[in-house]
């Protein structure tokens, strides 16, 4: 017993020094951020990303970094990623149609049902399902338990199916948004989407830094990809970041 | 005959073969010749280069200035006639004329199985279709004519007509196919694919004869100005005419198949004015748009916040050349614009007529964006020969700023309805980490976890079915609560038989007895008597050391009433006894 909560204690205290760490370089990122070093920002928050810690604040931050620093497809990149955690975020979202604005060609735009469902995340989606979910179930039970109950129950029984039945399928919507509408911004100044997965093969379309473009098809280093006209064509993952779908 | 004969023979034979052999093969030779030698400008002819006895080493191409050779194709035929052996490789050319005149085909030379061999020089005359005269026309004497007709003599440039071209066959043609225009000169037209207009075909007098004339459409596009020439244009046909040596037998009659004639047909040169679009009233947003057109459009949605996306669907619908309609710049300078959409839907069988709808992609830059500006679409009436702008109202807009939405971590500020110059400030607050990338939906402990509420229900739905089942059955709840009855009271005797309490102890365990056995027997406890171990028949059908066991309980009961006093051994050894007394009962089959 005494072992568990040693190591219990252990994780716990390991824990709050992770985040005391990442909290002082992300003070420090801060700091070059308003000292007018934005690369050296940028560069700071990409690293505090890449140790695996996240928070809507920090891919906020690195999105403004990297905007300032004239990455117009890393802020969107990170954008998009702080969206993912926090999509209600007003400021975030007004950051996010900014940067949109200052793409120059064609780029890709959600649906409106995409946006709709993406006002939950993925894990609040997940979350209000099986809090219906059980509530339909707890009531099914008691039904059981105390049978004399059963009429009572029945309006609160029908809410809970309809509930679990929307919700469920607006988590089915944000699971397939997810998993299948995978998205590639442009990070490079300029990307010139190929015929097929090589360097020599011949030149499709162009995509602007910043353009959102959704991904077909994977090969390797090579994503397929769709531009909002519906242009197909082969990116390298050099020039792009590839993102989940909302 | 034995074996060495037979070879002997077939050797004989084989080497007398090979010794004809040379004989039996034909003198090589090479020939040309072309199957008319008379042509129509816009027809074709095929020459063919035959080779007999070998192959060429190289096939000579023809070369003649005025005359295009393509090859066709070639072909090989063996034969064996008499013994000899005969070998033919044709190789075909289309010829066709680029111009009339009279040309020379001139002698081809090639390398056949070693010999150099040339084949005589050819002639073909190529003569310009044309149109009938209206005297031949009207005596009857064509077996078919053909005719173009424009509806108009002036057309303005980027007006669409549809002419038409009319074959007219002679009332005794019985039949006609393999009709190809040869030839469509429509220089300074755009030209669409010709097409027979359909249950359209009439019979019509010309001259003095009856014609079946053949309204085929040409939908054309004035794409220059100035004096314009149509056609001539030149077709040829097959028609089938009734034999001519089956005289009036009727028998013969019934099976004239008619005669195959190649027909050669033109139509005489149109000339047509094509006018330019005027300069006067022009409309600074015309596009070049001929015909008449109406103009309809939708715009949504109407609410949103800057940067968010509006969809303008511009349908022009009308008559004219629809290709070439183009939506003209609109005010749209307040907004961020995306290439448009084009979709053409044609109700006419050559383009003319439909619906071209534009979708375009707008996007407010700033939240002073009040309306999207009035469309506007101009175009050039050719039949009244003005101008005509089409106008859709403006549509009003409501453009919030960017992150001024309705949301309560942000209260709408002065600073947020001017357009937004800049992005928002960075955050200070680290905010909390998460700890996972992985979503709970992809989670195996919470798609396990979800297992639960159904287990539970399931659990819950069982002990129901199981408590239905216990309350619909009286046997089964009495056998029950006699189980515990008797369990109690197992340890009721113990304890008795510990104290020594003679009475208490028999006492219990005649109830005991009486609701063990009225379970079993299914009858009241209270009528349970010693009798009953012979009376019933289920007693009676147990084994006889039960029945013995159950005498002796009963009996050790009745005898307590008169002596009462035993050792706690002996109480202990009765328990015992009928500890093993109610294992049997409870075997017993009611």
């Amino acid at each position: 017993m005494k072992n568990w909560l040693s190591i219990l204690l252990a994780v716990v205290c390991a824990g709050k020094i992770l985040a005391a760490d990442v909290a002082a370089d992300f003070a420090s990122a801060n700091k070059l951020y308003a000292e007018g070093k934005f690369a050296d920002a940028a560069t700071a928050y990409q690293k505090i990303l890449a140790t695996g810690s996240q928070s809507p604040a920090l891919f906020f931050n690195a999105g403004n970094a990297e905007f300032k620093a004239g990455h117009l497809g890393e802020a969107i990149a990170a954008y998009r990623q702080a969206e993912l955690l926090s999509p209600r975020d007003a400021e975030l979202r007004a950051n996010l149609a900014f940067v949109r604005n200052q793409v120059q060609g064609a780029t890709l735009r959600e649906s409106s049902w995409q946006k709709w469902v993406s006002t939950l995340t993925l894990n609040e989606g997940a979350i209000l399902t099986a809090i219906f979910f059980w509530a339909l179930f707890a009531l099914l039970a008691l039904r059981q338990f105390k049978p004399t109950l059963a009429p009572k129950l029945q309006a609160a029984t029908r809410l809970a199916v309809a509930l679990t039945i929307f919700s469920g399928a607006i988590l089915g919507l944000q699971a397939a948004n997810h998993f299948n509408s995978s998205v590639a911004v442009v990070t490079a100044s300029d990307a010139s989407a190929r015929s097929g997965p090589f360097d020599d093969a011949q030149n499709i379309f162009s995509a602007r830094d910043g353009a959102e473009l959704k991904i077909l098809d994977r090969h390797d280093d090579w994503v397929q990809v769709a531009n909002s006209t519906g242009k197909i064509g082969w990116l390298s993952v050099k020039q792009v970041a590839v993102l989940p779908g909302a | 005959m034995d074996a060495t004969k037979m070879r002997l023979t077939l050797k004989t034979l084989a080497m007398l073969l090979i010794a004809l052999l040379p004989s039996a093969t034909w003198a090589a030779s090479f020939t040309a010749s072309l199957d008319r030698d008379t042509l129509t400008l816009g027809e074709s002819a095929t020459l063919s280069l035959a080779f007999e006895g070998g192959s060429p080493s190289r096939v000579p191409t023809p070369s003649v200035s005025g005359l295009q050779f393509a090859q066709a194709g070639t072909s090989q035929n063996m034969s064996w006639i008499n013994g000899a052996m005969s070998s033919t490789v044709t190789v075909s050319f289309s010829v066709t004329p680029q111009r009339e005149g009279e040309f020379s085909i001139p002698a081809l030379t090639a390398d056949v199985g070693g010999q150099q061999l040339a084949t005589a020089p050819l002639k073909l005359v190529v003569s310009r279709a044309s149109a009938p005269s209206a005297a031949a026309v009207n005596s009857g004497s064509e077996v078919a004519f053909l005719k173009l007709n424009f509806p108009k003599q002036k057309v303005y440039a980027g007006e669409s007509v549809v002419a038409q071209l009319q074959l007219f066959l002679r009332d005794d043609v019985q039949n006609f196919g393999n009709f190809q225009i040869t030839s469509s000169p429509t220089d300074g037209f755009s030209a669409g694919k010709t097409a027979e207009l359909q249950n359209q075909r009439r019979r019509v007098q010309v001259g003095n004869r009856v014609y079946t004339q053949i309204p085929l459409a040409l939908p054309l596009t004035a794409v220059k100005t100035g004096e314009l020439q149509l056609g001539p244009f030149t077709a040829s046909a097959v028609v089938v005419l009734p034999a001519q040596n089956q005289g009036g037998d009727p028998f013969f009659r019934m099976f004239n198949q008619g005669e195959q004639k190649q027909v050669t047909l033109a139509t005489e040169t149109l000339n047509i004015e094509s006018l330019p679009l005027p300069e006067q009233n022009r409309p600074a947003n015309f596009t070049g748009a001929v015909g008449q057109f109406d103009l309809a459009a939708s715009a949504g949605p109407t609410t949103l916040t800057v940067g968010d996306p509006i969809t303008v669907r511009v349908q022009i619908s009308g008559r004219g050349a629809l290709d070439a309609v183009t939506l003209p710049e609109q005010g749209w300078q307040n907004f961020k614009t995306y290439p448009p959409t084009t979709k053409l839907e044609t109700t006419d069988q050559f383009g003319f007529q439909g619906t071209k709808t534009f979708e375009q992609i707008i996007s407010p830059l700033n939240n002073d964006v009040h309306e999207i500006p009035a469309l506007t679409f101009s175009y050039f009436d050719p039949n009244n020969g003005q101008y005509h702008t089409l106008t859709q109202p403006a549509v009003p807009l409501t453009v919030k700023a960017a992150g001024a939405t309705p949301l309560p971590q942000i209260a709408a500020t002065k600073a947020e309805e001017k357009p937004a110059q800049d992005i928002l400030p960075i955050k200070e607050n680290l905010g909390a980490l998460a700890q996972s990338k992985i979503p709970l939906v992809a989670q195996p402990a919470f798609l396990a976890a979800q297992a639960m509420p159904v287990l539970a229900f399931l659990g819950a739905f069982i002990w129901r079915k199981r408590a239905d089942n216990l309350a619909n059955n009286p046997r089964l709840r009495r056998q029950r609560a006699v189980a515990a009855l008797v369990a109690s009271g197992k340890d009721e005797l113990k304890k008795y038989a510990a104290a020594n309490q003679s009475d208490e102890f028999f006492a219990t365990l005649f109830r005991l007895l009486q609701e063990q056995l009225g379970e079993r027997l299914d009858c009241p406890a209270t009528a349970i008597t010693e009798n009953v171990v012979e009376e019933n028949s289920i007693l009676r059908n147990a084994p006889a050391t039960t029945r013995d066991a159950l005498r002796e309980q009963f009996q050790l009961c009745n005898q307590a009433r008169y002596a009462p006093v035993r050792g706690t051994a002996e109480l202990n050894s009765v328990a015992a006894q009928f500890e093993k007394l109610l294992g049997e009962l409870q075997n017993l089959k009611s």
